[in-house]
């Protein structure tokens, strides 16, 4: 009943993690507080009265009494500058202010209340934005007049509709949440639903939309007092003395770059601080680099070979010896270890665990389809005598498909919507099998009949959302079998469909392998599902393999007390007189195992000795457990 | 039987209209027509069938989270219908529910405390020194501790979140939670915990559950009685242990059969039986007769043309099968449960 450590997988990005970013935050940081203070301290701060003229000094360059010079009437350009912070800071509060005010509650009320709101809203907001920004301003300074406060509620209605598109957009997903109904049901009022419930989790992003506005203020300010539009002479903003600047180009271009610079640093630091902002708060945006899409193989680190063999079976198709997947950079977190299993033509391998066992990792690793960040560290995979493992990846491109099909466990995404479901299988063929357009067609269609759909050349032409889920499985059935495999990796394929559904597909499998004679490797989580289906079984626990028998000794006669828990969680075992026997606890995830048996923790029959690894014992009936031969754990007993 | 239920649905009809491009009514979908059901206090009522039976429409109309079309469902004294969703106070707080999906039925913004607290702060005056003791008294009733108030849902896995999920729903000591599916996204290992869990719960509390699975076996264990829809229609309804042992309506024995068992050896003897019978139409959707006609391999010329209605299950409950039917008694599909009922 440990509380588990979401750090781990990374997920989550943490802030201030790059140091390099720091370094840049800490400027941006600092600008915008060097900024706001001398804002507020311009009257003590800034040397002269950033009014007075003094004609006599006017136009005049940097010098000892005015660092920055004078301007046209003689005024000091530094203090005008430092005042000018004073504008920047009311300017941008103000503006934003607005925005925010007007944008997130309309935008809030009409994602939540959607229908005829939504749509006058934002049919208003789609005029709006269609038209330049700083001419929406204009217009509506041209009905407000002229002035500082003004153009700043004119800019506030402007960047309100950025606001209000946000907050819009997140109500809409997050309305759709089960949270949400849950509130519903509790009784929350909709002022309440919207405000407490979905509001924080806008917040993110209001955070750093907020900054990309307060920049884009500042700059639309500067650009209207240039203008003659926001604040007015004599009074000191970036945008009047750039407009100033402007008239006396001629005279001495270097009053254009105090005001120039400051505002570029401003409206930078904040983009910066957004930016970072976004990247620390956004959900796992950039948490793993990708190191490259397939997982990258590594020379196997023989020395210390495991001990547990699988016995040699006739006609083998697949061996994976000693198999261990690390997750991260080196060293690495382990994901799966020391996992071995063989798989006979014409036979099924079922991979039963819980979530977080690492079945199917095991049949993407297979595949060679891990993923980024993952990689396999030992042990060998042997298809049909070839090792892939000594395969470039190009070369197990080639036996995808060919040799060695998957089937997911939802056939509405593993299909692809824009293409009919003919097409794809057809695809496949002319891709793998170098069949002309029409051969590849009826091939296909061919083998929509033979995985029992009715009116196979019609059903060829459908698209997946037009098949039912028991039909659209059948058609990635026979996607994966159209170049004839001879390994069919099936992840939790009957997982998703109803279970009259799932017995048709259960019973499907079972024809085409009698027809085609291929090897399946069945990964479920539902045990009965596995007695159904599979030939012989290999039970999984956080990453290893704890026992492996054949399907009615494993059933008849579990040795490994995990197997033994499952069995007996299964409702199907028990009689209707709780309570229902459970294994206490969780599973452990990656990097949480204990020591020595993974299993220790919630077994019944854990001794002290339990804690020393445990070896998976050789042959026909595999068992990871020291005291399997004590145990007597049929179902029953 | 003179107690009246706690909660009587009659002849409830959902509807979901379609829109067109102008934002116009567009075709209906009758996702629940005519269903009866019944739940006493404390007693806890299992719904069954697969995804798109209407199972989950019913207990979102019970939650008042979509308008019935017509029938009624009454709960104590309150005809919810006539609410039109817009649910008092007084129903609102006897009436929770706890959700599949544990990874999205709580706010990630908020932590155990502010989630299992929210409705003592919706329907009740107490203070936050009063809510927080309550709050670690439901904890302990889910078998989390005190220590676990201030923090938020990622950090839990899926059996600890549909604890403090169902802490949440405990809190306003409601005589009703509806279970939607409240552990299929479970390990299997971890479902018995919440099972047990739920079911003490009701015991020692007294509440009633109407719980939404498709995992018959499961519902039996909990259940006092079953109801299976299909299409809809609630097609049976009785005590668990005769619905599942006994089933009279012929899809509820294909849902039976379907669900496989953990002895491969029955597995395979079951098999067997199956390719002795004929393949049937695949067409599932029936606009006139029995909603199960075309899949139903005892259907008779009757059932193509008429609604069949409720007959009554000898063992208790009823059916909407002709099958039961007092003119075809003598080969009716109950006879064998009779059979076994003699000693």
């Amino acid at each position: 009943m440990t509380v588990e450590n979401a750090e781990s997988a990374g997920a989550v990005g943490k802030p201030w993690r790059i140091s390099a970013s720091n370094v840049l935050v800490g400027v941006a940081v600092s600008i915008l507080a060097l900024l706001v203070f001398l804002a507020v301290f311009a009257d003590v701060i800034a040397p002269y009265d950033p009014l007075r003229q003094n004609l006599i000094n006017a136009l005049q360059g940097p010098s000892a009494r005015h660092w920055l010079g004078t301007d046209d009437l003689g005024r000091d350009v530094l203090s005008r500058l430092i005042y000018g912070c004073r504008i920047a800071v009311i300017a941008a509060t103000e503006a934003t202010a607005i925005a925010v005010a007007l944008g997130v509650p309309i935008g809030l009320f009409i994602g939540y209340r959607g229908g005829w709101w939504d749509w006058v809203v934002m049919r208003i907001v789609e005029a709006i934005v269609s038209i330049p920004g700083i001419m929406v301003a204009i217009v509506i300074i041209a009905i407000l007049g002229p002035g500082l406060h003004r153009a700043m509620i004119a800019l506030g209605i402007l960047f309100s509709t950025s606001f209000l598109r946000l907050a819009r957009g997140v109500v809409l997903a997050e309305r759709e949440e089960i949270y949400v109904r849950s509130a519903r049901v509790i009784g929350a009022s909709d002022s309440r639903i919207l405000f407490r419930h979905i509001f924080p989790n806008i917040a993110p992003p209001l955070i750093v939309q907020v900054t990309l506005t307060v920049g884009a203020v500042l700059l639309s300010e500067a650009g209207l007092s240039f203008i003659g539009l926001g604040v007015q002479p004599p009074q000191a903003s970036w945008g009047t003395m750039l407009n100033t600047a402007a008239a006396f180009m001629q005279l001495n271009w270097f009053l254009s770059i105090p005001p120039g610079i400051a505002i570029i640093l401003t409206v930078l630091s904040v983009n910066l601080l957004g930016d970072v902002l976004r990247d620390s708060i956004g959900r796992g945006i950039a948490a793993t680099a990708p190191e490259g899409r397939t997982a990258t193989f590594e020379p196997s680190r023989s020395a210390a070979s495991p001990a547990a063999r699988p016995e040699t079976r006739e006609n083998e198709v697949l061996r994976v010896e000693g198999l261990e997947v690390m997750v991260g950079s080196d060293p690495g977190l382990p994901i799966i270890t020391d996992l071995s299993f063989s798989i006979a033509q014409g036979e099924t391998l079922g991979l039963v665990g819980e979530s977080g066992s690492g079945k199917t990792m095991t049949g993407l690793a297979i595949l060679g389809l891990m993923g980024a960040g993952l990689r396999i560290t030992r042990g060998s995979i042997v298809l049909d005598g070839i090792d892939l493992r000594c395969l470039a990846s190009a070369e197990i491109e080639k036996l995808r498909g060919d040799e060695v099909a998957m089937v997911f466990q939802d056939p509405t995404t593993s299909l692809n919507p824009a293409f009919t479901v003919g097409s794809q299988i057809a695809e496949v063929l002319r891709a793998k099998q170098g069949l002309s357009q029409r051969q590849a067609w009826d091939r296909a269609v061919a083998l929509i009949e033979r995985v029992g759909i009715p009116q196979p050349g019609a059903r060829a032409k459908a698209y997946p959302h037009e098949l039912s889920g028991g039909m659209a499985q059948r058609i990635a059935i026979a996607r994966a079998l159209s170049c004839n495999p001879s390994l069919l990796i099936a992840d939790e394929p009957t997982t998703a469909l109803d279970v009259t559904v799932q017995q048709e597909i259960l019973d499907l499998f079972r024809d085409l392998q009698d027809e085609f004679g291929m090897a399946i490797l069945f990964i479920t989580h539902d045990l009965a599902v596995a007695a159904d289906i599979c030939d012989r079984i290999s039970v999984m626990y956080a990453g290893e393999m704890v026992e492996m028998a054949g399907v009615d000794t494993l059933f008849h006669d579990p040795k490994h007390p995990y197997t033994a828990g499952l069995l007996s969680a299964m409702p199907h075992a028990s009689d209707r007189n709780p309570p229902l026997p459970t294994i206490r606890g969780n599973v452990p995830r990656p990097g949480a195992w204990p020591a020595g048996c993974r299993f220790s923790n919630r077994c019944d029959f854990a001794v002290a000795t339990c804690k020393q690894p445990v070896a998976l014992t050789s042959g026909e009936r595999m068992v990871r457990c020291l005291r399997a031969d004590q145990l007597d754990l049929r179902p029953g007993t | 039987m003179t107690v009246r239920p706690l909660l009587e649905i009659t002849d409830l009809s959902v509807t979901y209209w379609g829109r067109s491009l102008l934002g116009l009514r567009g075709k209906p979908f009758f996702a629940v027509k005519g269903a009866n059901l019944a739940i006493r206090a404390g007693e806890t009522l299992g719904l069954v069938g697969e995804s798109g039976s209407g199972k989950s429409s019913i207990a979102n109309t019970v939650l008042g989270l979509v308008p019935a079309s017509s029938g009624s469902i009454r709960f104590g004294d309150h005809d919810l219908v006539a609410m039109k969703t817009r649910y008092p106070s007084e129903v609102r707080n006897q009436i929770q529910a706890v959700f599949q999906d544990p990874y999205s039925s709580l706010n990630p913004s908020m932590t155990v405390e502010g989630i299992v607290t929210e409705p003592l702060r919706v329907h009740t005056n107490m203070n936050k020194a009063e809510r927080r003791e309550r709050a670690i008294e439901l904890l302990k009733l889910v078998s989390l501790q005190e220590e676990h108030l201030s923090r938020h849902p990622h950090q839990f896995s899926g059996g600890q979140r549909q604890r403090i999920a169902i802490a949440s729903a405990l809190a306003l000591r409601p005589k009703l939670i509806v279970l939607d599916e409240p552990v299929s996204a479970l390990d299997v290992s971890t479902q018995n915990q919440i099972i047990n869990l739920l079911y003490e719960r009701r015991d020692a509390l007294g509440i009633a559950y109407l719980l939404i699975a498709h995992d018959l076996a499961l519902v039996h264990h909990i259940s006092d009685r079953i109801a299976v829809m299909y299409l809809g229609h609630i097609v049976e309804e009785g005590p668990s242990d005769r619905v599942y042992k006994n089933p009279a309506h012929p899809y509820t024995k294909a849902l039976l059969d379907a669900v496989p068992l953990l002895d491969p050896d029955r597995q395979r003897a079951r098999r067997e039986s199956r390719k002795l019978q004929p393949a049937l139409d695949t067409q599932r959707v029936a606009d006139v007769g029995c909603p199960y006609k075309n899949r139903c391999p005892m259907a008779m010329p009757r059932c193509q043309t008429d609604m069949p209605p409720e007959y009554p299950v000898a063992g208790g409950g009823v059916a909407n099968c002709f099958l039961l039917a007092p003119e075809v008694e003598g080969h009716h599909a109950t006879k064998p449960s009779r059979e076994k009922r003699i000693p």
